[in-house]
């Protein structure tokens, strides 16, 4: 039986209840034409950890991100960060959120692109390179960001997330489009970054990944948290002490 | 690779967040397109224009003082530039709308508005591309003044860079626009929609309202195609340059205001709001500073000097009280060979039109009708001639003066050029779409990857 992050991860991290919340999200909500998308959704996040967001298509992981991001007008609630409340327009100096299915300026070479974020965040040179190689980018720096596979073009969004130096990275189906080796590997880079002291929040489907790379999920379904936790925790939830996550998303929605 | 540190934003550089915005218009068809379409346009204009200019030199040559109206500006320039015009009304708009509509069409935007840039930095950046872009959009039409002066042309600078500064003024305006109709639709094709509103409603408000009395004229010279006017006349106008100044600054503000995705429609619409009345009030006032320079190498916009000098020393209030309806021709003669350059030495000057629209309809039960009523301190004159060599001395006797000696060697002496236009137009046809296409396909090769592959490629 898999345990949260045991697989690809072996560094020693501190335990759930040592970390000390690095951001608090605190009653969101979001109505879209009369119909709340996200009711009153509180958690937070602790610095270092891989925080994942669950639930099905639908259930409003994209929303909350965006809403955690600042990119969403109209959304009720507060995020702190640090315990400081974070207007929506300082959102960006603390986090930084790579949107599902983008390819960002699709008609530019990757490297250019890759160039870019480098030169806006000045970073060095070896940083960049480092950055690529982490993600496996070389064989398509050259080519056009239209023109990269599904795979690739989640490399090169990871890759400027790398480059970003927030603290709180917010990823929104990462693991989409990688085969099981790949998807392996990213899952191993997001893990050794975390051990570095970067916190992650990945936004979910595959209940599988969730398991194999998250230190604690929350669990949501029609725009409300249905749990929040550990595995471990999440089991005593449900009172079944070898449940999968699986089980326990079908039990708890 | 990590920093537990917020990221402030004041520490970004502006160059990369340029050269991303710059690479964004090349990298589209539609500046390349454009390019192509002006080479034919401006060549032939210019060919045109040379031809005609070449037939009135040839004229010239049999009457010395035909040679004295031949002015470049008027002959080759104006035209020859006027052909960018319509380009950069038509076409334009579509390379400026890239600058931004692209991002926002494939959700770029989300991305970039995270990047610690403020939202008016990144229309700065944008604007600055599209300028860019315009000035590469200007190539063909710039290239004609170095054929003209290689042909043995001749050109004024004061007045070709003023021309140059209103099609700058122009682009820019365009560019502007264009941004902020990207920054509000959700797609290239509804922006361009509304930019095209913006240009082409501008020219049916110049069509309908123009020479209208009172409010609808001062309407009409809001009107875009009223940029170009004063500087294609040699003409520097403060009221225009702050006034174009100020709406491009209103329609960049408002793209500002409409680029970030994270604040509610609401809020967008009270700042825009409070954006047009501070633009419009801006513009109002803009518009209302009287000063202006005559650029022109022939002085068209001025009186003789020896007339200037002696209108400056009028110390009384110069009133002309002109009963002509707004759209008779006698006016616009007036107004444009005496009254805008009085506006400009007389000191204490004011003008009136006295009759509305209506009236001319009717001028034949107007007694009046046609009448110039001149009057200084106390003392006032009638006339019905709009001619300046009428009126002057009347304002001289008026104020107790002599007419001043006409000042001997001050005359426009012409530039006639007999010039062969056949060349230029083969270099507009073939020439520089071949360097066009070439450039494009240079663009578009894949870079050389030197600056991250020494380590990333291990």
């Amino acid at each position: 039986m898999p345990t949260l992050n045991s697989s690809v991860a072996n560094e020693h991290r501190p335990l759930e209840s040592e970390r000390s919340p690095l951001i608090e999200v605190a009653g969101l909500t979001k109505i879209f034409a009369g119909q709340p998308v996200l009711h009153d959704v509180s958690f937070d996040i602790r610095a270092g950890e891989v925080l994942g967001l669950i639930g099905p298509n639908g259930a409003g992981k994209t929303t909350l991100l965006d809403a955690i991001a600042g990119l969403l007008p109209g959304v009720g609630g507060e995020v702190r960060f640090d315990g400081k409340l974070l207007s929506s327009r300082h959102r960006r100096e603390c986090l930084f959120f790579l949107p599902d299915g983008l390819r960002p300026w699709d008609e530019q070479y990757a490297v250019h692109i890759i160039g870019f974020f480098a030169d806006v965040y000045r970073r060095a040179d070896t940083d960049v390179a480092d950055a690529i190689h982490a993600v496996g980018l070389e064989a398509v720096l050259h080519k056009r960001v239209k023109t990269l596979s599904k795979g690739f073009a989640r490399r090169l969004m990871l890759a400027l997330g790398m480059l970003a130096p927030h603290p709180l990275l917010l990823l929104d189906e990462p693991f989409d489009g990688f085969d099981l080796r790949q998807t392996r590997d990213i899952m191993g880079l997001i893990r050794a970054v975390a051990a570095r002291g970067r916190t992650f929040m990945l936004a979910i489907h595959q209940l599988a990944d969730a398991e194999r790379v998250c230190d604690r999920c929350i669990l949501l379904a029609d725009g409300r948290v249905r749990g929040a936790g550990s595995l471990q925790a999440l089991r005593a939830l449900v009172r079944q002490p070898n449940a999968t996550l699986e089980d326990i998303f079908l039990g708890l929605t | 690779m990590a920093s537990p540190d917020t990221f402030q934003q004041q520490r970004a550089p502006f160059s990369p967040l340029f050269r991303m915005a710059l690479r964004e218009v090349m990298s589209g068809r539609a500046l390349w397109t454009l390019l192509l379409l002006m080479c034919p346009l401006v060549g032939y204009s210019f060919f045109q224009a040379l031809t005609l200019y070449g037939e009135a030199s040839v004229a010239a040559r049999q009457s010395p003082v035909l040679a004295t109206s031949l002015s470049p500006l008027d002959g080759v320039l104006v035209p020859t530039f006027g052909s960018a015009y319509v380009a950069v009304t038509l076409l334009f708009p579509f390379v400026a709308i890239r600058a931004l509509g692209r991002e926002k069409e494939t959700g770029t935007l989300r991305l970039l508005v995270q990047l610690p840039y403020g939202a008016f930095r990144l229309v700065l950046a944008k604007f600055l591309a599209v300028l860019t872009a315009w000035l590469l959009a200007s190539i063909p039409v710039l290239s004609t003044l170095v054929v003209w002066r290689a042909s043995g042309g001749h050109l004024a600078l004061p007045e070709t860079l003023n021309l140059i500064l209103g099609h700058l003024l122009y682009g820019a305006l365009i560019g502007a626009i264009a941004l902020f109709a990207a920054s509000i639709a959700e797609g290239a094709a509804t922006a361009a929609i509304i930019t095209l509103a913006f240009t082409i409603g501008s020219w049916v408000l110049d069509f309908t309202l123009a020479g209208q009395p009172g409010i609808l004229d001062w309407i009409a010279r809001l009107s875009l195609t009223q940029v170009l006017r004063p500087f294609e006349r040699g003409l520097l106008p403060s009221a225009t340059l702050l006034g174009v100044l100020s709406a491009i600054g209103g329609f960049a503000a408002l793209a500002g205001i409409w680029v970030p995705p994270g604040i509610s429609t609401r809020i967008k619409l009270a700042r825009t709001v409070a954006c047009v009345v501070v633009s419009g009030l801006i513009i109002v006032v803009a518009t209302q500073t009287k000063r202006s320079w005559d650029i022109s190498e022939d002085r068209r916009n001025s009186l003789p000097l020896a007339d200037e000098a002696a209108l400056k020393q009028l110390e009384r209030r110069l009133v002309i009280t002109v009963h002509l309806a707004s759209e008779d021709p006698r006016f616009v003669d007036l107004r444009r060979d005496l009254l805008a350059k009085l506006e400009r030495v007389v000191p204490n000057f004011e003008f009136q039109l006295a009759v509305a629209r209506q009236a001319f309809m009717t001028a034949a039960t107007d007694e009046r009708y046609g009448e110039i009523e001149l009057r200084y301190g106390t003392r006032s004159d009638v006339t019905h001639s709009t001619s300046a060599s009428e009126i002057l001395p009347m304002i001289y006797s008026l104020a107790d003066r002599e007419p001043p000696a006409a000042t001997a060697g001050a005359d426009y002496p012409g530039h006639p050029l007999e010039a062969n236009g056949q060349a230029p137009l083969v270099l507009y046809l073939v020439g520089f779409p071949i360097l066009i296409v070439a450039a494009w396909w240079l663009s578009r090769r894949p870079p050389r990857i030197v600056r991250f592959l020494g380590r990333a490629a291990r």
